[in-house]
């Protein structure tokens, strides 16, 4: 289980002069899925064409399934699951005509009962032109087409933007939750994070181009808190606690956003503060991600080492 | 196979225009028979006061006169395929999803320039080539064309294609207007200059050649090393 299907090595992309990717670190172990997560244009596009080969780093490497992405060979593409952001496909196509297309590039992977059932099971008509289907129903089409073969890893760039609530959540659980099931790796990029809590285990959060976080969900939630501390004179000038990303102050109250730093460090810089009390409040994804990206002056890389 | 569904879905991509083309030039090359049949045939007087109908088979070959419009139908759409292979893809934003397949992207390419050649074929290829039968057969045609007006039409299909690399070349290209990606709409119209002006046939399949070989290694590099 412990094995890398993704790896990517100081991968640096450059628009001429707009640093779109910096230094990417990143990999994805086998049987994870992984929320590559951040704002619009912090760069998630780019690095997944990046790794898909669609682009060439201008420094940096990228390994996929064992292979440099710049040179993904054919049989390496066929491994590989790929939903297009704004899932493009070709309008004039009936919804046959497209498996019928897709089906020669996986010779003996394609799985055209599961194509089907899928079909089906979104209730579609193969006899439908992609240019006559919905967003959220071309989001059907392209996910069945991408899962049809099989693939080993599945990469989807934003695949339930523009999308429902009820279709984004059917999308997501039904579809992946199956894909799970046989032990697949997924990598999908959002800026819905309530997505990413839903099905990913794994989370990887790149801001303007820079990876910052690269760990379990799990460890993530844990490591950014939020902290009200209560003074019955003013707060301190100075905040000197570790792992400080934010900080907001009133007169007699001061509420920290703090990451890696653990309860018994918060409670002993609460004392040694003087602060009457300190609460440590609940803080839902979303809210971790906006603090954890929000910040212009406390930006660090927070990422476990564990693979 | 993965070849052949590539050409297959550019074909069938295409076929709206390979239709329209068919059409086009059936059309007004029926008008010009028609005119040309009408009133190419002129009355002679002899000096004993017969007169006798004659066809100036030397002011008038037979299918000559479709030859521009020929060249003209293959021109545009060279330059139709050509933006609906390689200029629209990037409107649609589908290069992402064609170019993940398990083929090179030398074979992306080679399938869309087969399928136009193809598409040439078919499209204004047979309706020439019927034409051409036609003019043999028909007895409402004066003469029978030469073979050399029929070899003509072919080179000015594959000029067709010339325009379609050409096009390939410029909406691939990264390169700014003023550099290299204006080269090809440059070379193009001295590609067909220079082989309209060949008196022998062979020079005029030479200078295709020259074009094509030029054009094709430049899409072929830019389509290799490009970013999508």
């Amino acid at each position: 289980m412990n094995d890398i299907v993704l790896e990517t090595k100081g991968l640096t992309k450059y628009y001429r002069r707009t640093l779109a990717v910096d230094h990417l670190d990143l990999k994805i172990p086998r049987g994870s899925i992984c929320g590559f997560v951040g704002r619009n244009g912090a760069g998630k596009t780019t690095a997944i064409k990046l790794i898909l080969g669609l682009l060439n780093p201008t420094t940096g490497s990228s390994t996929v399934l064992g292979c440099d992405s710049a040179e993904l060979k054919p049989s390496i593409r066929q491994r590989i699951g790929y939903v297009t952001e704004g899932h493009r496909l070709f309008r004039w196509m009936t919804i046959g005509e497209i498996e019928k297309f897709q089906r020669p590039f996986f010779p003996k992977q394609w799985d055209g009962k599961f194509f089907t059932d899928m079909i089906d099971y979104f209730e579609l008509s193969r006899k439908r032109k992609i240019k006559h289907l919905s967003n959220g129903q071309r989001a059907q089409v392209s996910l069945a087409l991408a899962l049809a073969p099989h693939p080993e890893l599945l990469i989807m760039d934003d695949p339930t933007l523009g999308l429902d609530a009820a279709i984004r959540r059917q999308f997501l659980e039904g579809m992946i939750g199956l894909i799970t099931r046989q032990g697949k790796t997924i990598l999908f990029s959002s800026h819905i994070l309530g997505d990413v809590e839903r099905v990913a285990d794994r989370i990887a959060v790149i801001d303007k181009g820079v990876l910052r976080a690269n760990c379990s969900l799990e460890q993530f939630q844990k490591a950014v808190k939020k902290v009200m501390l209560s003074f019955t004179d003013s707060v301190p000038a100075e905040i000197d606690i570790d792992g400080l990303l934010h900080c907001r102050r009133s007169q007699k109250e001061l509420e920290l956003v703090l990451v890696g730093a653990d309860e018994e460090q918060i409670t002993a810089w609460a004392q040694k503060s003087g602060a009457d009390k300190h609460q440590i409040t609940k803080m839902t994804l979303e809210d971790q991600f906006i603090e954890y990206t929000a910040p212009p002056d406390h930006k660090k890389l927070f990422q476990w080492e564990e693979l | 196979m993965r070849f052949l569904m590539l050409v297959r879905k550019e074909l069938r991509q295409s076929l709206p225009w390979l239709l329209l083309g068919a059409v086009s030039l059936m059309a007004i090359a029926g008008c010009i028979l028609w005119l040309q049949v009408r009133y190419s045939i002129y009355d002679s007087y002899d000096s004993y006061r017969s007169t006798s109908r004659y066809f100036d088979i030397t002011r008038h070959p037979p299918l000559q006169a479709i030859g521009p419009v020929l060249l003209i139908t293959s021109l545009a759409l060279g330059l139709i395929l050509g933006i609906q292979h390689f200029w629209m893809p990037h409107f649609k934003q589908t290069w992402s999803f064609l170019l993940h397949r398990s083929v090179s992207r030398k074979t992306i390419f080679m399938a869309k320039l087969t399928a136009a050649a193809l598409g040439f074929v078919m499209s204004l290829g047979i309706v020439w080539l019927a034409l051409y039968f036609y003019g043999y057969h028909s007895a409402n045609v004066p003469a029978p064309p030469v073979l050399r007006v029929f070899v003509e039409g072919c080179i000015f299909m594959m000029l067709g294609l010339v325009v379609y690399l050409a096009t390939a070349v410029t909406g691939l290209s990264t390169a700014r207007w003023y550099t290299t990606k204006i080269f090809p709409l440059l070379f193009t119209p001295v590609v067909i200059v220079a082989t309209v002006c060949q008196w022998k046939l062979a020079g005029a399949f030479a200078v295709i050649i020259v074009g094509v070989v030029i054009l094709l290694s430049q899409a072929l590099e830019i389509i290799s090393n490009r970013e999508f």
